[in-house]
């Protein structure tokens, strides 16, 4: 019915001032949430910086003493083949392969480097992330294949030249094109090889082949090899038994692998696969159980947020109350007259329950504007002042309001008013036409 | 929202073959002032042929409006009966009494209560508003409707813009737009001086009488009075008397 509006327009400053009310409490809400999720969204931010969200690392479970006592897992768990096929047919994993891992030696002509080699499933690579900047990605049947991490070839140094640390600036080494040469042997290619006993037989030498450099990640790949996992397993047991002869090192074989690494499809996901993988006996990690304690607690944070945003919309939805009560002590007669002429009861109600619903989700629709103006102000004032505190990742926001937030505040403000004018309403209907138009 | 037939609801046919268009058996009204009981009506019986002009009669606190506002279902008696239009008005719950209101009722007022926000045209259509006609048509039957009462330079005239006339006229165009059986009016020239008293009475006696509506009034004005068929004296809460009024019932015919 028009003349709701006509109301609302008639009663400006009571009108405004209510709307201003509801203006607050939204803005208020929204900005707090908005907070929460600019939070959670800068952790996720962050942590993707760290790693990729969807991986588990799996390792054999800390069998030290005392585990027994404690009624810790009993189960022999072994990460061997049969584990990772099992991992593979759990729903929701894209991808299993099992992780060796040493700090070998790497030679190039006269210049050397030691670094962490990295054994895996050849098969499966490009299905952990790995991009290729030169060359290409290891592929199944390499064995002597070998892809480097971005900043390996800048590792590479001489160890014979006096500076050998020194910024040579251009890399000294092509690993695609050059002859390489992987070993145990930290000393080989220097001078003085300082070994304990001269007698002992020298560690072994491999030809390997570098076929690819892997894009910059900015973590732990930028300085590591990687290759196939049976080659590596077998430099690495082939080392180790040398080692033992010479009573250095504990090596027991047949214990499985180290480390396995399961990619999963959604990161949903991971939380549940990681908790089976768990239950079969096995240690696991991930960076999103770090994300979920970051989320848990910006969701705690967010609550308390909310809630003091709650308050002023509810103090808001009083003030419309009060407002709506008001207006129908000044408008008595007229809502009298309007049932004697036949309004029935829903009419009454509706044009309150209208104006209330009105004044609601104006403010709503306002607010949600103010709260956009408030959030660029945040994200681009407010920033500075978080820099102050401690480094934050490039793009990340304070306050992020989604559209979906937005939208929900507008209904939630309109339902409000509504809800605010239940009580008013139904005093309106209750009203007797008789009392509202007796002559004063 | 339903639309009603105008035609149906003017005429509603059974309308003519109920001759008493309002019948009331010993009514009775008592108010209840903190310990004390005001009684305002004692005992009413009276019957009123559809169509006829009637002027209640009386001094201040005799208990005529009380009577008039029984009648129009504002109020339920606290005995005895009310049949209007053949249905027992007093047994009514809100939603039916609003619902016969906007079909058989229309209400003049002595303190006009036209509605501030609303222009001239939306206050003559509320009635029609209530009863969900569409805007076009309501609008043009109120423009013809503040034409027939001499208001047509003043459509878009808000309450506060006119005089007390002009705003009574308003009144009486709200009043008959909906075509309803019956109209009631409270002391509706009270507020009024001689001369427009006067121009305001003809024009509901003159619009009653041209559609067959039947007029229930209400004044303590005997010149008033003069217009009307029939003048029921009241008395105390009690009808003192009944005078026909011949020649005007000539007129009627
Ligand atoms: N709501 C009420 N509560 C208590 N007493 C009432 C109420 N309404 C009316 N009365 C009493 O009933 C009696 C009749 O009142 P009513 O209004 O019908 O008089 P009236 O004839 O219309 O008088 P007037 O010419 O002054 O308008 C009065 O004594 C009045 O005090
Ligand atoms: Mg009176």
């Amino acid at each position: 019915m028009a003349f709701g509006f006509g109301n609302l327009w008639r009663r400006k400053t009571k009108t405004i001032l209510t709307i201003l009310g509801v203006i607050i409490g939204t803005t208020a809400i929204v900005i707090m949430i908005s907070l929460g999720i600019g939070m959670n969204e800068n952790f996720r931010r962050e942590l993707e910086n760290m790693g990729s969200l969807n991986l588990i690392d799996v390792h054999m479970p800390y069998r030290g003493p005392g585990m027994m006592e404690r009624g810790g897992p009993i189960k022999n768990a072994r990460l061997d083949d049969k584990a990772l096929a099992e991992f593979r047919k759990l729903e929701g994993v894209e991808a299993v392969t099992p992780i060796a891992q040493d700090y070998m030696r790497f030679a190039a002509g006269k210049y050397v480097t030691d670094i962490s080699v990295i054994g895996m499933d050849t098969a499966v690579m490009d299905k952990f992330d790995f991009k290729i900047d030169k060359g290409r990605n290891l592929l199944p049947g390499d064995t002597t294949a070998v892809v480097f991490g971005s900043q390996a070839p800048t590792l590479f140094y001489n160890p014979k030249s006096r500076n050998f640390y020194g910024m040579g600036g251009s890399n000294p080494v092509n690993l695609i094109s050059d002859k390489l040469l992987l070993t145990m042997n930290h000393q080989y290619g220097e001078r003085r090889q300082s070994s304990s006993g001269d007698d002992s037989k020298p560690l072994k030498v491999y030809k390997v082949k570098g076929v690819g450099v892997l894009q910059q990640s900015n973590d732990e790949k930028d300085y590591s090899a990687y290759m196939d996992i049976k080659s590596l397993e077998k430099i690495i047991a082939e080392g180790r038994k040398m080692q033992r002869q010479q009573g250095v090192g504990d090596f027991s074989p047949g214990q499985g692998y180290q480390q396995a690494k399961v990619k999963v499809k959604d990161i949903q996901d991971v939380q549940r696969i990681q908790q089976h993988i768990k239950d079969m006996g096995f240690e696991c990690f991930s960076l999103s159980d770090i994300l979920k304690s970051m989320q848990e607690t910006a969701l705690g944070i967010q609550a308390l947020l909310g809630g003091i945003g709650a308050i002023s919309l509810l103090v808001a939805a009083l003030g419309i109350t009060n407002t709506m009560i008001m207006s129908i002590y000044e408008r008595t007669r007229e809502i009298g007259v309007m049932k004697v002429l036949g309004a029935n009861l829903n009419d009454i109600r509706k044009l309150f329950l209208l104006e209330a619903g009105m004044i609601g989700f104006l403010g709503g629709l306002l607010g949600i504007g103010f709260s956009y103006g408030i959030s660029y102000l945040l994200n681009y004032a407010g920033l500075s002042f978080i820099q102050f505190m401690g480094p934050v990742g490039e793009g990340s926001r304070m306050s992020v309001i989604p559209a979906w937030l937005s939208a929900a505040a507008v209904v939630f403000a309109a339902v409000v008013g509504l809800v605010s004018g239940f009580y008013p309403a139904r005093r309106a209907m209750r009203l007797s036409a008789l009392e509202a138009i007796r002559t004063e | 929202m339903f639309i009603l037939d105008e035609q149906i609801a003017y005429n509603s046919g059974e309308g003519l073959a109920i001759a008493n268009i309002i019948e009331l058996k010993d009514v009775r009204k008592v108010y209840r002032v903190g310990n004390e009981k005001v009684v305002a009506l004692d005992s009413i019986n009276l019957t009123i042929e559809e169509g006829a002009f009637c002027c209640f009669l009386g001094t201040s606190g005799s208990g005529k409006s009380t009577l008039l506002n029984l009648m129009a279902g504002l109020e339920k008696p606290t005995k005895g009966q009310i049949v209007i239009k053949g249905s027992r008005i007093e047994r009514m719950s809100e939603q039916e009494l609003a619902l016969f209101r906007q079909k058989h009722v229309g209400f003049i007022f002595q303190s006009f209560n036209l509605l501030p926000a609303l222009n001239a045209v939306e206050n003559v259509c509320l009635p029609l508003t209530f009863r969900g006609v569409s805007k076009e048509i309501r609008e043009a039957r109120a423009r013809k409707m503040l034409k027939d009462v001499g208001l047509e330079t003043h459509y878009r005239h808000r309450p506060s813009q006119m005089s007390g006339g002009q705003q009574q006229r308003v009144g009486i165009a709200r009043a008959f737009i909906g075509k309803p059986g019956i109209v009631f009016a409270d002391e509706p020239t009270g507020n009024l001086d001689s001369k427009t008293t006067m121009e305001v009475m003809k024009l509901i006696t003159g619009i009653a009488r041209q559609n067959g509506q039947t007029l229930i009034l209400v004044t303590h004005d005997l010149g008033i009075a003069r217009y009307a068929d029939r003048v029921i004296h009241i008395l105390d809460g009690n009808i003192e008397k009944i005078e026909e009024n011949s020649g005007n019932v000539g007129v009627n015919q």
